[in-house]
């Protein structure tokens, strides 16, 4: 059985089409015909190109929580004898394919463990999501590409990272090695190409161990979790850190660890389909009470559940885990500049002032 | 030059603030190419106040979206705030719908060379690490990943940049530096990308923005970024009591969503270009708001933003109207 192949730059796209008849199989690529344009993960088809010189616009999080799914489907059938009988029909009925997601990066596949604890570490387990996760193999790339918005290595992960991952990508100057982590990854290298010679596999190994002496970001979120705490009813902080908050669902929608999702049934007549779909804290229905009261009537304090969920809330929850991976997507597109660094990194300064 | 005018905005900023509630303008982010609108109540941060073509945020919509003016109370100092010439057009129609009064707002109106777009300067030097960006003369210099690159400022503004008519405050109390010269005097200079677009067969068209709207996430930062998308956390787009929309993320969907935001802004959009600036799936939006406010300024000869005396057609009923 391969553990690790050699491909050559050009034979990427006839690899990927092999791997594609073994199992289904997600890549990143350009979302616009614009080399610079948005990026994100997409099924792989014969002849697209994958976007591999840099993280994608849009995290690889819809693979296992898609913006909507159908939870449900249900019917409501009218009795022949008497209109006013009627019986409920409901069809739950889902379906996790094997899935390879080829060339994510360390940040995507971090956030995931966060994801985990919320949907399948109990005490609720999520079928939906546990089913697909469990069924979801991760190609990772080691990452060469971080840019000033990074700070993986400031959250406990790192470019080289290869926590949660199954197969390991190194870039070489003239294609890519691929090696098996896991068991279960090994069979799906069978018969895709050659073992690399000795000086490509020294290349490599040269890079794994570059990539790995990196530390991304200087974020200290040591302590954050109380200074969050003392700061949460300062409403001048906020005021001061994030008014020009456009309250938009970007950072939310971009960002790998935000999980909050939205339920609602969709019906026409007598038949329809409960819908997941993801929400945002950003968001002033998230909160909005059937009584017409709002906790969070401002985007001062959506923002700083934010902040105070990744950085706080969730920490206190799980033994320190933070619910932020640090891949910056948040800072990159966000239409006001806000930079959650900025905001986390404050926190702790004069915090009695 | 655009140092002289800092200077000097900094300087008219001091004397105005202890008459200010606050002042509202531009500081320098965490992204060279990018400036981040900055709330300035303390004298102290006036010196972090900046201008020139990163400034590419519209501030004008900061007066009407909670919590900006809301917590002011209406006897309270005049807000200042620093407009381009396209910015003024929003606060126009603002003052034009009553949204706020001209004696709330102190403004600090900003001649403007346009503004750079950042995507274009990825297209020419790639995402790789920008260190840092500049103006010298008519060019952009670039420092990224240890390569100075200089890009003539015109192959990198914004798309509304090239077709602007009014790059000078429509109103003002200072002018901060000195007048600048529109690039665009005609409809069709303003307009080209409409009628690019509109010489298209219909198939073309449809296909066009099939793709387009397809990458939409709606993440609704094209609604609340709009100095004019008034409703904001009342959008129909979003209630639930009724839905009017489904949650669900099909094309069908995310057209319906564009329409209700363009129909909404008809006789209304000032083109300032703040819906496609923000989206971060890189869709050009502007352009469904601008075909209709060609139609506008064709049948109507109206173009908002321009009078605050002025009536939108819109909001406005004449039995005699000659020209429809
Ligand atoms: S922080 Fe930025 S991306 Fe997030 S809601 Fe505010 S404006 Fe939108
Ligand atoms: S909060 Fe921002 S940096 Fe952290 S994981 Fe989310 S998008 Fe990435
Ligand atoms: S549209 Fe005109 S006023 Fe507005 S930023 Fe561009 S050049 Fe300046
Ligand atoms: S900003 Fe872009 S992605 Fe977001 S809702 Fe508007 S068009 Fe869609």
């Amino acid at each position: 059985m391969a553990v690790k192949i050699f491909i050559a730059t050009d034979r990427l796209d006839s690899v990927l089409e092999k791997l594609s008849t073994k199992i289904d199989l997600w890549i990143p690529a350009l979302l616009k015909d614009d080399k610079s344009g948005p990026t994100g993960f997409v099924p792989y088809e014969p002849g697209k190109a994958v976007a591999f010189d840099r993280q994608t616009t849009m995290s690889l999080k819809k693979v296992l929580l898609p913006q909507v799914e159908t939870l449900l489907r249900f019917e409501y059938r009218k009795e022949p004898e008497g209109a006013i009988n009627s019986t409920l029909a409901v069809e739950d009925r889902r379906e996790a394919r094997p899935t390879l997601v080829f060339g994510a990066r360390p940040c995507d596949v971090r956030a995931l463990t966060t994801l985990d604890r919320v949907f399948s570490n109990g005490p609720y387990v999520d079928p939906y999501y546990t089913e697909r996760r469990k069924n979801t193999l991760f190609a990772t790339l080691v990452c060469r590409q971080t840019d000033a918005k990074c700070f993986c290595s400031s959250v406990g992960g790192g470019p080289a990272d290869m926590e949660g991952s199954h197969l390991r990508i190194v870039r070489t100057d003239d294609g890519y090695i691929v090696e098996a982590l896991t068991k279960e990854a090994q069979s799906l290298l069978d018969n895709l190409g050659d073992a690399p010679d000795a000086s490509r596999e020294k290349q490599a190994a040269e890079i794994v161990e570059e990539v790995s002496r990196r530390r991304v970001g200087d974020l200290d979120t040591e302590g954050s979790a109380e200074a969050f705490r003392k700061r949460f009813e300062q409403t001048d902080y906020w005021v001061q850190m994030v008014s020009q908050c456009l309250s938009c669902g970007v950072c939310t929608y971009v960002c790998p660890t935000c999980y909050c999702f939205s339920i609602t049934d969709e019906a026409e007549n007598l038949k329809g389909e409960r819908l997941r779909s993801w929400d945002s804290c950003m968001f002033y229905h998230y909160t909005l009470e059937a009584s017409g009261h709002n906790p969070r009537p401002t985007k001062l304090e959506r923002y700083r559940n934010r902040v105070g969920h990744k950085f706080s809330y969730i920490p206190e929850r799980y033994e320190g885990l933070l619910g932020c991976c640090g891949c910056g997507r948040c800072i990159r597109s966000c239409p006001v500049s806000i930079d959650i660094r900025q905001v986390v990194g404050h926190l702790k300064e004069n915090t009695n002032e | 030059m655009l140092e002289t005018d800092r200077i000097q905005l900094h300087k008219l900023v001091e004397e105005a603030l202890p008459e200010l509630d606050m002042m509202i303008g531009w500081t320098e982010s965490c992204d060279p190419l990018q400036t981040t609108p900055v709330f300035i109540r303390d004298a102290k941060l006036i010196s972090k106040l900046t201008l020139g073509p990163f400034c590419s945020q519209n501030l004008a919509g900061y007066l009407v979206k909670p919590p900006a003016l809301e917590s002011v109370p209406k006897d309270a100092k005049p807000i200042g705030i620093c407009v381009k010439g396209c910015d003024s057009r929003s606060l126009v129609a603002l003052i034009q719908e009553k949204f706020i009064s001209r004696d709330r707002v102190r403004i600090f109106g900003i001649p403007c060379r346009g503004t750079i777009d950042w995507r274009k300067v990825a297209q020419r030097v790639g995402l790789s690490d920008v260190k840092s960006a500049t103006v010298e003369d008519d060019f952009l210099v670039i420092d990224a990943s240890g390569t100075t690159h200089r890009i003539g400022l015109e192959d990198v503004l914004a798309r509304k940049c090239l077709g602007c008519r009014y790059p000078n405050p429509i109103i003002q109390d200072v002018l901060v530096g000195q007048v600048a010269t529109p690039r665009s005097s005609s409809l069709e200079t303003t307009y080209r990308d409409v009628d690019a677009l509109d010489n298209k067969p219909i198939e073309e068209r449809l296909a066009f923005w099939q793709s387009e709207l397809d990458r939409c996430i709606r993440c609704y930062a094209c609604r609340n970024a709009c100095p004019l998308c008034v409703c904001q956390d009342k959008c129909i787009a979003e209630t639930r009591e009724p839905r009017w929309l489904t949650q669900r993320v099909g094309l069908p969907e995310k057209f319906l969503f564009h329409f209700i935001h363009a129909m909404h802004l008809a006789g209304r959009c000032t083109g300032c270009g703040e819906c496609e600036r923000v989206c971060p799936m890189d869709i050009p939006v502007t352009l469904i708001k601008e075909k209709l406010n060609k139609i506008m300024e064709e049948m109507l000869g109206y173009s908002a933003g321009l009078d605050p005396d002025g009536v939108p057609p819109l909001l406005t009923f004449n039995p005699g109207e000659t020209e429809i």
